[in-house]
């Protein structure tokens, strides 16, 4: 199985060569695509020195487009599967095989790498995780998805999940839109449990402020769905 | 036609020479292809529908009349606010439009720059081996 890890970056020059050394560990099995999403710092060169392979957005796109930059790659290049993983460091590429485990399987589409479904590890603030609660509780009225953490940027994709990404991907705070979508097309979601770490350098994107946006821009895309699907199925397919 | 009570034959006046010069300088900039034909269609033809509401404001009367609006002038209002939502919202759908079409060329640009890159290393590999001498292997996928 040809599998290809998609890191998105922004501005994470510095985070870079950490995860770098991890992913060597476990690069073997994997092909390796470091999206740069724009970034006004050294992100492309670094990556580029540490010997990954980078597709540059001369703009930035916001994580959802950079992400679809990676799973229209993925499609291009004819992989079978593709895993997220964030290029600030958060995720440990040692649970790559975890993430991809239902998907060799056959049990899955798209698997979810959840940080509260192991113990420890980085879990967010008070806040931020009743926020999660709130998204699970309207994920599972809306489609009846079943996950516990569907903020998380750590996921496989099998090959018609990547065909689906590649086609329709939401553009900021796209991961629990992404869940919905691809329960609406049909896909098996399945979660297993990771260990997560905060960034190491950097600051996270996301403020008190940007929380409530965040769920309020989630909220109503969520109620939207039906009429997205409705679009996406008008839209050509892309040579 | 003219209805003093409704608008004042100055403003009728003032209101028309100003919608004109704003048509004047649509179409000015769709001759300078500032704006597209398409673009300007829904300004053209609410503008216009505006002149022509200031210069027989009966119509006006009778819109308020229809309506149950106790002030004609808030019929006014209430049309010119339509007038500009309405064109907003042709603006805001053309954005977005425009914003996916970004993004889709954006995304096509970072894929063929990743090409161009892998095409690179495959080209200096096989100069590398056929240079040792070599027989010269398949490019490494990437």
């Amino acid at each position: 199985m040809r599998v290809l890890v998609i890191v998105p970056a922004y501005n994470e020059a510095r985070n870079l060569p950490a995860l770098e050394v991890q992913l060597r560990a476990v690069a073997a099995d994997y092909d390796v695509c470091v999206v740069d999403d724009g970034s006004s710092d050294d992100t492309a060169k670094v990556a580029a020195e540490l010997g990954l392979f980078v597709l540059r957005c001369p703009l930035n796109l916001g994580i959802g487009g950079a992400v679809q930059t990676g799973y229209l790659w993925a499609r291009e290049r004819g992989y079978d599967a593709a895993v997220q993983v964030d290029g600030d460091g958060q995720h440990h590429p040692e649970d790559i095989a975890a993430v991809l485990g239902p998907i060799r399987r056959g049990e899955a589409s798209v698997v979810i790498g959840s940080r509260f479904l192991s113990a420890g590890g980085f879990q967010s603030t008070a806040v931020r995780r009743a926020g999660i609660r709130y998204l699970c509780w309207f994920l599972r009225l809306r489609c009846g998805a079943r996950v516990t953490d569907p903020t998380s940027g750590f996921r496989a994709a099998d090959k018609s999940a990547i065909d689906l990404f590649a086609r329709s991907y939401p553009s900021d705070y796209p991961e629990p839109e992404a869940i919905a979508i691809a329960i609406r097309r049909g896909l098996r979601i399945a979660e297993v449990p990771v260990h997560m770490v905060d960034r190491a350098y950097g600051v996270s994107s996301i403020t008190p402020w940007r929380t409530l946006y965040y769920l309020v821009k989630v909220s109503l895309a969520l109620l939207m769905l039906p009429l997205r699907r409705m679009h996406a199925r008008r839209e050509p397919e892309q040579a | 036609m003219s209805h003093p009570q409704i608008l004042p034959r100055e403003f009728q006046v003032l209101a028309v020479l100003v919608l004109l010069a704003f048509l004047a300088w649509l179409i000015r900039l769709v001759r300078s292809q500032k704006v597209t034909l398409r673009d300007s269609l829904l300004w053209v033809l609410s503008t216009v529908a505006l002149v022509v509401i200031t210069i027989f404001p009966s119509l006006l009367l009778r819109l308020a009349r229809a309506l149950e609006i106790q002030v004609p002038s808030n019929a006014l209002f209430g049309a010119s606010i339509l007038y500009l939502a309405v064109n907003l919202l042709s603006a805001t759908i053309a954005n977005s439009v425009n914003a996916a079409n970004q993004r889709r060329l954006v995304q096509e640009c970072a894929l063929l720059r990743g090409e161009l890159e892998s095409l690179r290393r495959d080209f200096a590999g096989r100069a590398r081996t056929a240079a040792s001498g070599e027989p010269s292997k398949p490019p490494a996928r990437t």
